[in-house]
């Protein structure tokens, strides 16, 4: 038997999550699958589960002036619609599972699932996004990058809700984003690429670089990152073998049913040099 | 005006309503009250000795009715094949064995009030396994240090080679001409090895089975079946159960692919309800039908040939090795049909030499699947003829025009390469391919796009490949369908087929060949398929079969019916027989215009003079098998920086004769050539260390779906095939032949990069194309 609670406001998640050990369930999306037993049988968890998907408090997403606030438990498909969602979000949002996956599934869940292909997870590293993490005492921000911790983890505590996303508000001139994925939708990211950058008189004002599926987090730097500010494309393909040296060292992807190591190496690396040398004009 | 009433016509398909609406019935809606649920218990390991079975503690569990394994149940050598008797797959299983032999094979089964009792029970069965060293690599199989699976016990039922000391489960060997002559004849010879994978049908209702009792203490077998008929004579042999005790009924059916020709789930039902004097029921998860059911065979085929430096081909050698997994299901007649749907197109060769082995390995077991052979027989071919063709400089659709058989030809090896065994001669009554050819090529836009690796974007290139191919149309001298009909008073007719409709739309191909026969609308015949005691026998659907051998039952028996009718029409009207004509439900004298309805006919048989109903029964076996025949084309765009495959357009033009229900061809063709496309780019099975598949759900073996789905355009050539009913040959299979070369060859086309192996994944061709420096 799965016992599972439906609160009616965030209050009362929260006190459960305070009271009990429990799941939250958002979308279910990942869920489903991993609590999934022989065929025909109902799913099974370790721990009752507490659905919060219903909750309007975690559903909305409000603009303020330097930034977006997006509600934890806001579907895919609801943001992809969403007038106020920046572009780069919206390109990623296109490419996530299907559409019947996005109907359903949320952002928050998508970022608390912490999975090295959450496809939601390298634009929310390069856009510098935080999240607001809530129990029954108050609030906290964390950085994005601080709150996933490696595959499937994250420094949600037991009492606590992922309750919103922040995104600083910045336009880009240039969005590059590749999934490779091994069909056009409903799989899993074998790598993917998100390149942005912010072009003034020629010269590069502001970039970020992320890679998905090739580490168990998100790999970018801004170490690297600011080394390529101020930068014209002429002074880039000086540094691009630089650069790419640099990123391999950080890029420490497997071999697993999707892809293997050198693919998604090596791959990776081209779509960044590609970024570049082509897409930065 | 029309020739036709109802043939060449898309009709409604019979089912499309009742399908849509959800009210049809496939096996597992079909509810009995004290079911017992049953589920199965697979090996861990590849290869074992089961010591010890000892069920005390899952037998303890509530609700757990009845456990078999291999020490409660008959021990009858059989096969599951799911063939005509004698099958020619060899007899190598057991209900359940004291050996294991691969992960994935039977060590009991559960039969419990519920599905949970039966789970939980399963888990607590406590299995001592002696492991045993396991075999991988068909390469390997047949050498001597090489672990024996089967044992030497184990027989074929016809006379063919089956050596399981040896790990040989078939071998099928013709030479035609004199090879080494033709190799010394040539001016180079060209040798390459090609490899195709294991891939799964992926039928999108798993397999399923439920049994019971009727109330005169029958067994009723209701399962997810192509082949109902072998069902209830597999099932008769190895529970020792009177086929007269037994009806198989064939509800609808979601996809089988040649999946659901295989006979292993309802021995086990009807065991269980046999035992327990209750319903039964099995329904297989997805990671059972993956792993536990059946595969396409993988296989390794060498092909040499000797060339002239005009491309004339002067000596052929094909030499197949086919995995055929732990057990031996059609590995000898697949393994044939590398050879025997293949070598016939190209019949000017004299010279030819076939060699094909079966072996065992600790692996999933292979079985029929859609194409059945000629599919990795043709990947091998279309590749090498592509081959060919460019180091002869010679336009590959030149090439193909000037060496494919034609009408009026035959080939040698139709006689020297049955299914198994010797074949049937037969000369071609109806080839268009040349057609297809042109017609294909003006539809991908060949000569704009062949060799001209245009550019698409920064980093794709585009190319075009194609391949031709045939197939047959039913097992000749062997495969029988038979139909029954009567009829009603208002006009309709009962017809009663036992060709089973898969979801493949033959019930509607069948009505609509009675009805032309008839001259009536398609409305008229009330069809019913596969249920064993009611319709008459017919090997059931394989082999591309149903609407040529089956359909040709129905317009036999349809010609009875007419042929009665008249005689009775002819004595109302008191007209000559010859006179008379069937048209739109009535029967008109041509002379006087003087016409009598099918209704007053109907009941004027059935209750005025000489009553008696108007009814019939008749069986078609066919003497040949004769091929369609298609060329398929395709334009990819291969992505440099990845090693991505697009396929943008896929153009199959196919001659499968008259076509009986054009749309129905479409979805046919269509169909396969999307299975056709997955396969070549994606679907595989992956084992880790231990002959596990790692892959064994959606979730990771990926199948093409709506999104990726291509431009696809079907170009039905007008045909006609005198042997076939109004003209008709088979559709079923052909289509998955093409596009696993095609693609492979627009590879080629656009990169210089040439695959010997399927799938085409972004990491091999990516690995490819960056060691040919083309990146």
């Amino acid at each position: 038997m799965v016992s599972a609670y439906r609160p009616e406001n965030l209050k009362e998640a929260l006190l459960r999550r305070k009271e009990f050990r429990v799941i939250p369930f958002a979308g279910g999306t990942d869920l489903m699958v991993k609590g999934r037993r022989w065929s025909g049988l109902a799913p099974h968890f370790k721990l009752p589960v507490l659905f919060i998907g219903h909750l309007g408090e975690l559903k909305n997403v409000e603009l303020e002036q330097n930034c977006l606030r997006i509600g934890s438990c806001c579907t895919l498909s609801y943001l992809l619609e969403n007038e106020n969602m920046p572009q780069a979000i919206k390109i990623a949002l296109w490419m996530f599972a299907s559409p019947a996956i996005r109907n359903i599934g949320t952002i928050g869940g998508n970022i608390c699932n912490a999975s090295p292909a959450g496809d939601t997870l390298p634009v929310l590293y390069a856009v510098n996004a935080s999240v607001v993490l809530k129990n029954m005492n108050g609030i906290r921000e964390v950085p994005i990058e601080q709150f996933i911790k490696g595959v499937g983890k994250t420094v949600l505590q037991d009492d606590e809700l992922l309750k919103e996303i922040i995104i600083p508000i910045k336009s880009f001139d240039i969005i590059y984003y590749r999934k490779i994925g091994t069909r056009k939708a409903n799989a899993l990211s074998k790598i993917s690429f998100l390149g942005l950058a912010k072009m003034k008189n020629g010269l590069i004002e502001d970039i970020r670089i992320s890679f998905g599926a090739v580490a168990p987090t998100v790999v970018g730097s801004r170490e690297i990152e600011d080394r390529l500010k101020g930068k014209t494309k002429k002074d880039i393909k000086q540094i691009i073998p630089e650069i790419c040296s640099q990123y391999s060292t950080l890029l420490k992807p497997i071999d697993d049913q999707r892809s293997n190591a050198y693919y998604r190496k090596t791959v990776s690396l081209r779509l960044l040099k590609h970024f570049l040398t082509t897409e930065i004009l | 005006m029309d020739k036709y009433l109802n043939i060449g016509k898309s009709v409604k398909k019979i089912d499309a309503t009742s399908l849509v609406t959800g009210a049809e019935k496939f096996t597992s809606d079909f509810k009995f009250e004290n079911t017992l649920y049953i589920v199965i218990l697979y090996s861990p390991h590849s290869h074992a000795e089961i010591m010890n079975i000892d069920t005390t503690k899952a037998e303890n569990i509530e609700g757990v009715v009845d456990i078999l394994h291999y020490k409660n149940v008959p021990r009858v050598l059989h096969t599951t094949a799911g063939q005509g008797y004698p099958e020619p797959s060899p007899y190598d299983t057991y209900l359940f064995d004291k050996k294991v032999r691969f992960v994935g094979d039977r060590v009991a089964l559960v039969a419990a009030n519920t599905k949970e009792a039966a789970v939980q029970a399963k888990d607590k069965i406590k299995v001592d396994y002696k492991v045993l060293t396991p075999l991988y690599n068909p390469e390997k199989a047949m050498e001597n240090s090489a672990q024996q699976i089967h044992e030497d016990d184990e027989y074929a039922k016809i006379p063919v080679k089956y050596r399981p000391d040896i790990n040989l489960a078939a071998e099928v060997e013709i030479t035609l001409g004199d090879i080494k002559k033709g190799f010394q004849k040539a001016d180079f010879i060209e040798e390459h090895i090609y490899r195709t994978q294991y891939a799964s049908h992926c039928a999108i209702e798993p397999h399923a089975a439920a049994s019971f009792f009727d109330e005169r203490g029958r067994l009723v077998i209701i399962s997810s079946t192509q082949v109902p008929f072998h069902v209830r004579r597999i099932v008769s042999s190895v529970l020792s159960i009177p086929a007269g005790m037994i009806r198989v009924i064939k509800p609808r059916i979601g996809g089988g692919f040649g999946g659901k020709q295989e006979v292993f789930l309802e021995p086990l039902v009807s065991l269980v309800t046999w035992r327990n004097k209750r319903p039964a029921k099995i329904i297989l998860s997805r990671k059972e039908v993956f792993v536990s059911s059946r595969t396409r065979h993988p296989t390794r085929i060498r092909m040499k040939t000797g060339v002239e430096n005009d491309g004339t081909i002067t000596s052929l050698e094909m030499d197949g090795l086919m995995n055929a997994g732990a057990y031996g299901s059609h590995s000898l007649t697949v393994l044939s049909n590398i050879g025997a749907k293949v070598l016939p197109i190209f019949n000017k060769i004299e010279n030819i030499h076939f060699i094909g082995r079966s072996v065992y390995t600790n692996l999933p077991i292979g079985g029929a699947y859609r194409g059945y052979g000629a599919t990795q027989g043709y990947f091998a071919f279309n590749q090498h003829m592509d081959i060919i063709a460019r180091k002869t400089n010679q336009d590959i659709l030149e090439f193909f025009k000037r060496w494919h058989i034609q009408e009026g030809e035959t080939s040698n090896v139709f006689k020297a390469l049955g299914e198994g065994k010797e074949g049937v001669d037969q000369i071609i009554k109806s080839c268009k391919l040349d057609e297809c050819i042109d017609r294909g090529a003006a539809a991908i836009n060949w000569y704009n796009k062949r060799g001209k690796r245009i550019k698409s974007g920064k980093d794709r290139v585009k190319g075009v490949g194609m391949a031709v191919a045939m197939q047959g149309s039913g097992i000749p001298k062997i495969d029988m369908g038979s139909a029954s009909m009567k009829m009603n008073e208002d006009g309709s007719f009962n017809l009663l087929v036992g060709a089973t409709d898969l979801g493949t739309g033959s019930d509607t191909i069948l009505a609509q060949i009675a009805s032309e026969v008839l001259r009536i609308p398609v409305e008229k015949i009330i069809i019913l398929s596969s249920d064993t005691d009611l319709t008459p026998f017919d090997v059931g659907a394989y082999a591309s079969s149903t609407t040529y051998v089956s359909g040709s039952a129905v317009e036999k028996c349809a010609r009875k019916i007419a042929e009665q009718i008249i005689n009775v029409a002819s004595n109302i009207l008191k007209s000559k027989k010859e006179n008379l004509l069937l048209d739109m439900g009535k029967v008109i004298d041509i002379r006087d215009k003087k016409a009598v309805s099918f209704e007053e006919i109907s009941l004027y048989s059935l209750y005025e003079q000489d009553q008696f109903q108007i009814q019939s029964q008749a069986s078609h076996v066919s003497s040949e098998s004769p091929p369609p025949f298609i060329a398929q084309f395709v334009e990819v765009e291969v992505d440099i920086k990845t090693g991505r495959i697009y396929v943008i357009k896929f153009v199959s033009a196919v001659d499968c004769g008259q076509p009986i229900h054009p749309k129905l061809v479409e979805g046919q063709v269509e169909g396969s050539v999307v299975n056709g496309i997955s396969y070549a780019l994606w679907e595989d099975y992956l084992f880790d260390s231990k002959g596990r598949m790692t892959n064994n759900r959606f979730w990771d073996y990926k199948i093409y779906t709506a999104t990726d789905i291509p431009e696809i355009e079907t170009i039905v050539v007008s045909s006609y095939e005198e042997t076939g009913p109004f003209g008709a040959k088979s559709v079923g299979e052909i289509a998955i032949n093409g596009p696993a070369p095609a693609i492979a060859n627009a590879i080629y086309d656009a990169t210089g990069v040439r695959l010997f192996d399927i799938p085409f994944t972004p990491e091999k061709v990516y690995k490819k194309i960056k060691e040919a420096g083309r990146t």
